[in-house]
C-alpha cells in the first residue's frame, strides 16, 4: 500500500535536550495511525516537525513518497497536511462559516461572500458527516463542535492527511465516539489520519496501526490488531532498570493520611475517581502508578483542596480534610508538589526567594504584624538554596532563569521545609535531568526518614520502584492493586495499568459504556 | 532586572513614538512643533506659580493612578475610578456644607466619607468579580456613567445653590483642605497622594497581604495553590482601589473647588488609569507619569494663549500615548507570556 507520510530518522534537539532521536514513521494511505507514548515522549514534537512548525535537526520527510522540505505550516498545508491542535484557535464572535474560511475568505467584488461560505461549509459538513450549523456563532458552541470546526478548517484547505493532537482530551465519551466515527469516514474516503494519544482504549478501538514512542525514540510500530493493552503499556513505560531501589528500614509509623471511598469529577464532569481508598503511614512512601490520565492528577488536586470531591472522606490523623480549602489543608499539615510545576508550582517572573515564601507569608517568623521579615527570608533563602543545591545566580534571580530541575528544587525546598506531616508529591522528576533526579530522590528518602507520610504520584515506574514502600496502581479512577514496592513484577504492573485485575477481569472505562 | 529595563525602555519608546506622531499633527495644523513643546514646558514649569499649577493638576491624576495600581497589581482592572472620584467628590462636598465641625475633624470626616463613597461605588462590581468572575472592566465602566449622572442629578435637582450655576452650596471653611502656598490652589492633597503612592509601594513589596495579591495578579493558579483566598483578596483589593478613587474626588472638592458642580474634575480618573499603566502598575513610577500628564494639562493653558495650536492638541497627544503604550504592552506580552493566561487582564 502506498505511503502517505514517511519520516526517516528524524532528530530534533532543544538545546541539550533531545525530543526526538532518529524516529522513523511510515503511515499507509487510507489508514488510521496512532502515536502513543507518555507525556514528554516526543509525540507532539514529532507532529510539529511534520506540520512544519519545527525544523528537524536531522532526517527527512516524504509525502506521497516524494521528499519535501516544510519550512512552515503553509508548506505542509500545500502538501495536503492538516493539523488539529489540542487547543483550538477559533474566534468566538464569528460564525462557524466565517471561522472555517478565516484567512481564505471567499470574496465577491472585494467583499466577503457569506452566502457562498455558508453553502460550502454546509456541503463539507454533509459530505464528511461533521454536524454543524454554519450560521451559528462559535462562542455559543460546545467543545465537541468546536473541534468539528477545526476539522472543517483543515478540510477546506484541502488536507488529505489529518493530524490530531490528543483529540479526545477535551471531549465527553459521546463526543469521542462521534469523532471516531468521523475518522473512520475519512479513511473510507481514502484520506489518512494520524492521531496522538496516551489513552490505550482509544488507540485499541480506532487505530489500524500504532507507533509507540518513549523518551523521544520509536519503540515499535505494529498493526493494532496484533497487540493487547498490556503490550502497549509495556512498550510505553519500558523496562524497569534505570534506578536501584533505595535501601530503607521497615515502616513502623502510625496512620497519617486516610482516604476512604473518594469520588471526584474531572474538568469535563466525568468521574475521575471511582471510590478510591488507601492509607499512608508516617515514614512511609506510597506510590501511585498508572498511565497518565487515569485519575492521578485529580487525586492530587482533591487531596490538596484544589478540586472538590463528590463523595468520600479524607483525614489527616484525626482531622477531617474533606471539603476544606487549599489554605486550610495546608494549615492542617499537607504540603504539595504539583505535577504542573510551571503553571501552579511557581511564579516564574518572581525571584527564587519570593517563590520560597509562598504559603507561609502570614506566619511568624516569615512575617510579623503583617510585615514580611526580609532578613529572615534572605537567610532562609540562602540556607534552602544551599541545602537543596539549587543552582541559581542569587536568591533574587527570577525563577524562569533556572533550569527545569532547579525550578523543581525550588518547589521541593519550599514544600519540604515547612512542618507538614504529609507530603503529596506529583511527578517530582518530570522533565528533570538525571543528576537532579538523583538528588530529588535522595531528598524524598530523607523526608521518609524524618517520619513524614509521603504520597508519590509518578508515571515513571522505575522511580516508584526506587522509592515506594507500597505501589498502588490506578486505572480509570480506581485502585487496581496494592503491591509491595520491594517485590513488584513488571508483568503484574503492566496488567494492572492496562486495567486487568488479578483475576484476569478487564475493568471498563466510563467511555466504553 | 533585564525585564524591568526592557519594560522601561519599551514605555519610553512608546512615548517617543507618540510625541513624534503628535509633532506631525502639530505640523499639520501649521505650527512649529518645537515652539509648541517649548510653550508647553514654559506653561508647565516656567515660574513657581506655573509649577504649582502643574502640581495642582498632578494631584488627582496621581491619586487616581495609585487607585489603578492597587487593582492592577492583583490582576484586576478597575477602570471605574472616574465614577468613584465623582461619588467621592460629591460625598465630601455634602459633608462640607451640611455639617458644622471643628476644622481638622471636618476635613477628615469629609475625606473619610469620600473614601467610603468610592468604596461603596465599586462594591457591586467587586462582589460580582470576586463571586462570579464577572468582567470588572465592563461593570466598572458602566458604573462610571451612572456615577456622573447621579451626582449631576443630586447637584441640579436636590442640592442646587440658589442662583444661576448648577453648583451645590459651597462647603464651610472648616472643611477646606489647606493650600500649600497662598498663591496657588495646590493643596495638601499632593502630600496625601505622595504618601499613598509610597504606602502602596510599601504594601506591595513589604507586607504579607501585598505579596499575596501581587502573586494573585502574577499567577493566580500559583496563588490559589499556595492557599491564597482569591475571591476574598479580589473583593477587598477592588474595595481598596475604589476607596482611593473616592478619596481623590474628596480632595478635589475640599482642596480645589470647595463645592460640587457639573463636569467636576473631568477625565482625572481615566488619566490616572493611563498614568498607572504607563508606570506598569508601579505606584512610585506613577508619581512620575502623573506629573507628566499633569504638566501636559497645565502647560496646555499657555498653549492657547501663545500659539495658534488649540489645547485640544494635548488630548490628541494623550490619545496617541495611550495607543502607543497599549500596542507596546501587547507586543511585549506576546513576546514574554507565550504560556498564556498568566495575567488576567488583556488589552
Amino acid at each position: 500500500m502506498p505511503r502517505a507520510i514517511e519520516l526517516r530518522s528524524i532528530t530534533k534537539r532543544f538545546g541539550s535536550f533531545v525530543a526526538n532521536e532518529g524516529v522513523n514513521l511510515a503511515v499507509k494511505r487510507g489508514s488510521i495511525h496512532a502515536i502513543i507514548g507518555e507525556n514528554g515522549a516526543g509525540k507532539t514534537t514529532l507532529m510539529n516537525v511534520l506540520f512544519g512548525l519545527l525544523q528537524p535537526d536531522e532526517g527527512e520527510i516524504l509525502i506521497d513518497e516524494k521528499p519535501v522540505v516544510l519550512p512552515n505550516p503553509a508548506a505542509a498545508i500545500a502538501n495536503g497536511i492538516g493539523m488539529v491542535h489540542q487547543h483550538f484557535k477559533l474566534v468566538p464572535s464569528l460564525t462557524v462559516a466565517d471561522n472555517v474560511f478565516l484567512g481564505m475568505e471567499i470574496l465577491k467584488g472585494g467583499l466577503i461572500d457569506h452566502a457562498a461560505q455558508i453553502a460550502r461549509t454546509a456541503e463539507l459538513s454533509r459530505q464528511f458527516g461533521l454536524k454543524v450549523d454554519p450560521t451559528e456563532r462559535v462562542g455559543l458552541l460546545s467543545v465537541g463542535i468546536e473541534q468539528r470546526i477545526e476539522i472543517l478548517k483543515v478540510l477546506v484547505r484541502g488536507a488529505r492527511t489529518i493530524i490530531l493532537d490528543e483529540p479526545t482530551a477535551v471531549l465527553t465519551p459521546q463526543e469521542s465516539r462521534d469523532l471516531f466515527e468521523t475518522l473512520r469516514g475519512f479513511v473510507a474516503k481514502g484520506m489518512t489520519v494520524l492521531f496522538i494519544s496516551h489513552h490505550l482504549e482509544e488507540v485499541m478501538e480506532v487505530s489500524d496501526t500504532v507507533t509507540v514512542l518513549r523518551h523521544g525514540k520509536e519503540v515499535a510500530t505494529r498493526p493494532t490488531a496484533e497487540l493487547t493493552k498490556s503490550d502497549l503499556v509495556q512498550m510505553m513505560v519500558g523496562r524497569l532498570v534505570s534506578f536501584d531501589r533505595r535501601p530503607r528500614g521497615p515502616v513502623s509509623g502510625s496512620r497519617v493520611l486516610a482516604v476512604d471511598d473518594l469520588w471526584a469529577r474531572d474538568d469535563r464532569g466525568l468521574h475521575a475517581l471511582h471510590g478510591v481508598s488507601f492509607d499512608v503511614r508516617a515514614g512511609e512512601i506510597v506510590g501511585i502508578a498508572g498511565v497518565a490520565g487515569n485519575g492521578q492528577t485529580e487525586l492530587a488536586e482533591v487531596l490538596s483542596g484544589l478540586r472538590p470531591s463528590t463523595h468520600g472522606s479524607v483525614r489527616l490523623g484525626e482531622t477531617p480534610l474533606t471539603g476544606l480549602s487549599a489554605r486550610a489543608i495546608r494549615g492542617a499539615g499537607v504540603a504539595h508538589v504539583p505535577g504542573d510545576r510551571l503553571v501552579r508550582g511557581v511564579d516564574r517572573n518572581a525571584s527564587v526567594s519570593l517563590n520560597l515564601l509562598m504559603g507561609r507569608q502570614d506566619k511568624a517568623p516569615w512575617s510579623r504584624g503583617g510585615i514580611i521579615n526580609r532578613g529572615y527570608l534572605a537567610d532562609q533563602s540562602k540556607a534552602l538554596i544551599e541545602r537543596f543545591d539549587i543552582r541559581t545566580r542569587s536568591a533574587a534571580a527570577p525563577v524562569k532563569s533556572l533550569s527545569g530541575g532547579n525550578i523543581q528544587k525550588v518547589v521541593l525546598a519550599r514544600e519540604f521545609s515547612g512542618d507538614a506531616r504529609c507530603l503529596l508529591i506529583d511527578q517530582p522528576t518530570r522533565g528533570v535531568d538525571i543528576g537532579a533526579t538523583e538528588a530529588i530522590h535522595t531528598e524524598i528518602m530523607r523526608q521518609r526518614e524524618a517520619g513524614r507520610a509521603i504520597l508519590l504520584i509518578s508515571v515513571q515506574l522505575d522511580e516508584l520502584i526506587a522509592l515506594a514502600d507500597r505501589i498502588l496502581v490506578m486505572f480509570a479512577g480506581r485502585i487496581m492493586g496494592d503491591l509491595d514496592g520491594g517485590a513488584v513484577s513488571e508483568e503484574r504492573l503492566g496488567f494492572l495499568m492496562a486495567g486487568v485485575d488479578e483475576h484476569g477481569h478487564h475493568v471498563e472505562r466510563e467511555m466504553a459504556s | 532586572m533585564n525585564d524591568r529595563i526592557s519594560a522601561l525602555s519599551g514605555q519610553a519608546l512608546a512615548i517617543m513614538i507618540a510625541l513624534a506622531l503628535g509633532a506631525m499633527v502639530i505640523l499639520a495644523v501649521s505650527e512649529s512643533p518645537l515652539h509648541v513643546l517649548l510653550t508647553l514646558l514654559d506653561g508647565a514649569f516656567g515660574n513657581p506659580e506655573r509649577i504649582l499649577g502643574t502640581l495642582l493638576q498632578t494631584t488627582p491624576i496621581l491619586i487616581c493612578g495609585v487607585a489603578a495600581c492597587i487593582s492592577l497589581r492583583g490582576g484586576l482592572f478597575n477602570i471605574g475610578i472616574e465614577g468613584q472620584l465623582f461619588m467621592g467628590g460629591f460625598a465630601a462636598t455634602w459633608i462640607g456644607f451640611s455639617f458644622e465641625m471643628p476644622p481638622v475633624l471636618h476635613v477628615m470626616a469629609g475625606l473619610g466619607f469620600a473614601a467610603f463613597a468610592g468604596l461603596a461605588w465599586v462594591a457591586i462590581p467587586a462582589f460580582f468579580r470576586a463571586r462570579y468572575q464577572t468582567n470588572e472592566v465592563v461593570s466598572t465602566i458602566l458604573a462610571n456613567y451612572v456615577a456622573v449622572l447621579i451626582t449631576s442629578y443630586l447637584t441640579i435637582n436636590i442640592f442646587k445653590r440658589a442662583g444661576g450655576a448648577p453648583d451645590t452650596p459651597p462647603i464651610l471653611e472648616s472643611a477646606y483642605l489647606p493650600q500649600l502656598f497662598s498663591f496657588s490652589r495646590a493643596n495638601w492633597g499632593l502630600v496625601i497622594g505622595l504618601v499613598l503612592a509610597i504606602g502602596a509601594h510599601f504594601f506591595f513589596t513589604r507586607t504579607a497581604r501585598g505579596y499575596a495579591v501581587t502573586e494573585m495578579g502574577a499567577n493566580p493558579k500559583f496563588a490559589e495553590y499556595g492557599g491564597i483566598d482569591i475571591k476574598k483578596q479580589t473583593f477587598f483589593l477592588m474595595l481598596a482601589s475604589g476607596a482611593v478613587g473616592g478619596l481623590a474626588g474628596g480632595i478635589e472638592s475640599l482642596g480645589v473647588h470647595h463645592r460640587f458642580m457639573e463636569g467636576f474634575a473631568p477625565g482625572f480618573g481615566f488619566d490616572g488609569v493611563i498614568a498607572a499603566l504607563l508606570a506598569n502598575g508601579n505606584p512610585l513610577g506613577t508619581i512620575v507619569t502623573a506629573l507628566f500628564f499633569g504638566a501636559l494639562r497645565s502647560g496646555s493653558l499657555l498653549l492657547e494663549v501663545d500659539t495658534t495650536a488649540s489645547r485640544e492638541i494635548i488630548t490628541v497627544i494623550q490619545a496617541l500615548i495611550i495607543l502607543a503604550v497599549s500596542a507596546q504592552i501587547l507586543v511585549r506580552r506576546r513576546a514574554t507570556d507565550s504560556s498564556a493566561g498568566e495575567r488576567r487582564w488583556k488589552f
